[in-house]
């Protein structure tokens, strides 16, 4: 029993992780409408400008900041792609930009960041925050998670209860119109890029220490978040937050069991499997076509 | 049509037979003919990609997982010393692929296409690291995959590679020309006009992915047969997705785009490699080709063909001539009420777009749905064909009850519909689009119907059509299916005043020529006077008047609907 719960608090760190990357990726299809492919990446951008600089001897904490601006601009550069050329593009034009972006990305970080060659990723909250039932749970988990929820309320009252928020909303559903009504939608969708951009980096700084630090394994955290987004429909944050962090447990759990073991980046697939196959029950016609 | 393909399918042949024929004698150096049957192999794995991105526009990110499955089950038959040889092999491993393809193509059904982009890319990750911990069957002793005895040289093996290649294009050409091809472009460019014409959406998706994995599997197996032994590298994620990013850039569903696209993989790190630069540039330039191309809305492909054509002198557009005593003939039907609609009451919310209407249109009548902006036409329509999920009251063809049968049955039932707006997919030919509306039509009774409604050769290529001309196709695929009853939405729309007076005596003839009980949505009262025998007035989900066109169309209330006041202050 202790042993089981001993691995399912090892998967917090994880699911706070992809439950943060899930809310993102949900506020960025709910504001400007673009599921993002490279939401990972541009994380993951950040934490090498970190490690690039802590290895370079930089003291660590300046090193972080630096990151952080460095992801929170390369999501603004993905988002001025996204609005300059693709403002008024479909939905699924937009997310095959995305996927072409993420392909560019991971080549141009790969060959910046010597491909597999390992890296020393410091860790930024070593040590346990507290004894769960004798089971040591990180600081580092509690963070991923604080974090998690603290982006979920914040873009819950964002979207329901600011002016901006409703604005971005009603940009998201028309652009075209949301400018003729004096949306600034460029300035707007910018800083939606370059806000989950920031929440992005500081998440991946947490768990990269955690798993192999290569350029290619980060930005491909962008799947289990994609499945917790799928969890909330694309709609709910609290849905996707719950579901990013089942996802980090169960996978901790598998972790345990030898048999399952190796098996267990399957566990996104299975998910995003069952997720889309219950949601079909009911047929409907595309709205737009 | 089945000229084009052969037309295409013999200038194939022909290239292929030429490149054979110069690798096979020793013209050009081993390494040289090496790389090249490596291009074929990346050809025939964006050819696979071609049917799924390209035709039916879905985002597919596990390509290579497919092909890693084929060439891990001819690694496994290698291993088990099966009978058969590779070519058995290599075709079974692209079925072992098929039931892959068909439980990932499931989920992307009835939603968006983006959802199947999220379930390929996971699918993608979770085989990676499945393959890795399995390996590859002979990975551990060095078995290699023998090649056929008459094909195993470098140049043997690119002949080997090429005849597969061959073979599938040409296939591929022919099935995308047919029904099948036509609904997966249809599908693509509109789910809802693709079911009006009874193409079933789930048949259309699962067939493109299911055949898409036969062919990507058949790329593996070529691939193992290429190299003797794979590793999990082979296959990995960044393959399928760098191969994605190739095919939106040049267009893999044309021949040409998956050859360019197999060259632009294999040559470019090999030119890179030369010039000792890094390998890994070629995906960042892959990645922005594929961002260029999706802004533009043109692959590379599309792009040689429109400069293409340029240098063609260009012909005027012709038209269908043929003589009327070709058109199909009438369905006989029985008299009697063909369509009958009781108490049909749609909401919206709270909104009630229909309540309570009633309406029947009698076999081999030409009956009128009028109203104004607003008034629940379109609705009507929408409900009657199937594309609403719930209304109340009932529906019934020729007595027999519609609740509960989906869109596409519907059309197959005998209820067609034509569009508002033009929803006709713009790579088809016009003969193509009639083929896919009206199935088993001869090629003679095409060009009669084409005629009949002044639209142009079947050989022309629908983009290249006025909208004015768009819709009377639209009419003309309905009608030539000869169904029990066409709905027509506004057909003369955008038309001048003689081609409206044109279309509306064609609109007259359709009972007696197709045996079909027409309902037209109809603005244009002239149009309505002239051909209809019974006219319903709907004025906010409300019937307000219905009856024979002269007396509805000076009732009062008929034109205070359209007018919005009273008669009296417009006199006065």
């Amino acid at each position: 029993m202790n042993a089981l719960l001993t691995s399912a608090v090892a998967g917090l760190t994880a699911g706070g992780t992809y439950a943060l990357l899930g809310v993102c990726a949900v506020f960025t299809y709910r504001l400007v409408a673009v599921v993002n492919f490279t939401g990972a990446a541009i994380g993951t951008a950040g934490t090498f400008v970190l490690i690039a600089l802590f290895e370079a001897g930089f003291p660590i904490w300046p090193s972080v900041l630096a990151g952080i601006a460095a992801g929170t601009a390369t999501g603004v550069a993905v988002g001025y792609v996204m609005t300059r050329w693709f403002g008024e593009a479909s939905a699924s034009t937009k997310a095959a930009v995305t996927v072409a972006l993420l392909v560019g990305l991971i080549a141009v970080g790969l060959r910046l960041t010597g491909g597999q060659h390992p890296h020393n990723m410091p860790e930024l909250f070593p040590g346990s925050a507290f004894r769960l039932a004798g089971v040591e749970v990180t600081i580092a988990s509690v963070l991923t998670i604080g974090l998690a929820v603290l982006f979920t309320i914040l873009s819950d009252l964002f979207l329901n209860r600011t002016k901006i928020g409703l604005n971005l909303r009603a940009l998201a559903d028309r652009p075209m119109a949301a400018e003729l009504l004096g949306v600034r939608v460029q300035l707007l969708s910018l800083l939606v890029w370059g806000m989950t951009g920031a929440f992005t980096t500081f998440a991946l700084m947490i768990i990269a220490p955690q798993r192999s630090p290569n350029f290619m394994t980060l930005s491909l955290l962008v799947v289990p978040a994609l499945a917790a987004a799928l969890i909330g429909v694309f709609r709910s944050f609290w849905w996707t937050l719950a579901g990013g962090i089942a996802l980090g447990i169960v996978e901790g759990l598998a972790s345990s069991i030898d048999s399952v073991s190796q098996y267990r980046s399957a566990i996104p697939f299975l998910v995003v499997l069952a997720v889309l196959l219950w949601s079909q029950r009911e047929a409907r016609w595309d709205e737009a076509r | 049509m089945k000229r084009a393909s052969l037309r295409a399918s013999l200038i194939l042949i022909v290239v292929a037979l030429v490149a054979g024929g110069v690798a096979y004698a020793g013209l050009l150096p081993s390494y040289w003919v090496f790389l090249a049957t490596s291009v074929l192999i990346t050809g025939v794995a964006l050819q696979s990609l071609g049917l799924v991105a390209g035709r039916t526009g879905m985002i597919a990110l596990c390509q290579m997982s497919f092909a890693g499955v084929g060439a891990w089950t001819v690694g496994y038959l290698n291993l088990a010393e099966a009978p058969g040889g590779l070519v058995a092999w290599i075709l079974i491993g692209g079925l072992a692929a098929v039931p892959f393809g068909i439980a990932i193509g499931l989920p992307a059904l009835r939603l968006r296409g983006i959802n199947l982009a999220i379930v390929t890319l996971s699918f993608a990750t979770a085989f990676d690291t499945i393959l890795a911990t399995m390996t590859y069957p002979g990975q551990t002793d060095f078995l290699q995959v023998p090649r056929p005895e008459l094909f195993d040289s470098d140049e043997g093996y690119f002949v080997f590679a090429l005849l597969f290649y061959v073979a599938i294009a040409v296939s591929l050409e022919f099935v995308s020309r047919s029904r099948l091809g036509a609904s997966w472009l249809a599908v693509r460019h509109s789910e809802r006009a693709a079911a009006a014409h009874g193409v079933s959406i789930a048949t259309a998706k699962l067939s493109a992915f299911a055949l898409s994995a036969f062919v990507a599997g058949i790329s593996g197996g070529l691939l193992a047969g290429y190299l003797g032994t794979l590793v999990a590298e082979n296959f990995s994620m960044m393959q399928s997705l760098s191969l994605y990013a190739v095919s939106v850039m040049t267009g893999a569903h044309f021949a040409e785009g998956a050859i360019i696209g197999g060259l632009l993989v294999v040559m470019f790190p090999e030119i890179l490699r030369r010039l000792d630069w890094p390998q890994d540039i070629g995906n960042v330039l892959f990645a922005i080709g594929a961002a260029q191309a999706l802004s533009t809305g043109e692959t590379m492909s599309e792009t040689f063909r429109r400069q293409f054509r340029k240098l063609l002198p260009a012909g005027a557009p012709k038209a269908a001539v043929a003589s009327a005593s070709e058109l199909p003939g009438p369905i006989e039907r029985a008299a009697g009420p063909a369509l009958s609609i009781e108490g049909l009451t749609v909401r919206y919310g709270s909104v009630v777009a229909l309540n309570n209407v009633s309406l029947s249109v009698a076999a081999g009548t030409v009956a009128g749905l009028i109203g104004p902006n607003g008034a629940g036409k379109s609705t009507f329509i929408d409900a009657v064909a199937g594309f609403l999920s719930s209304y109340q009251g009932s529906v019934r063809l020729g007595g027999k009850p519609l609740e509960g049968v989906p869109a596409h049955l519907r059309a197959r039932e005998g209820v067609r519909r034509s569009w508002q707006t033009n929803r006709i997919a713009p790579e088809l030919t016009v003969g193509g689009y009639l083929a896919l509306a009206a199935r088993g039509l001869s090629a003679n009774e095409t060009k009669a119907v084409l005629d009949w409604l002044d639209c142009p050769h079947p050989d022309t290529l629908v983009a290249s059509v006025d909208a004015g001309t768009r819709r009377l196709l639209d009419v003309a695929g309905v009608v030539a299916a000869r169904p029990a009853v066409v709905l027509l939405d506004e057909p003369a729309a955008g038309q001048s005043h003689e081609e409206t007076l044109r279309l509306g005596q064609r609109i007259a003839e359709i009972p007696k020529l197709f045996g079909s009980a027409v309902l037209l949505v109809e603005h244009d009262m002239d149009l309505v006077r002239a051909v209809c025998s019974e006219v319903t007035v709907l004025d906010f989900g409300q019937v307000i008047a219905s009856g024979p066109p002269a007396k509805v169309l000076s009732d009062r209330a008929v034109k205070k609907a359209y007018l919005g006041i009273e008669e009296e202050s417009v006199a006065a």
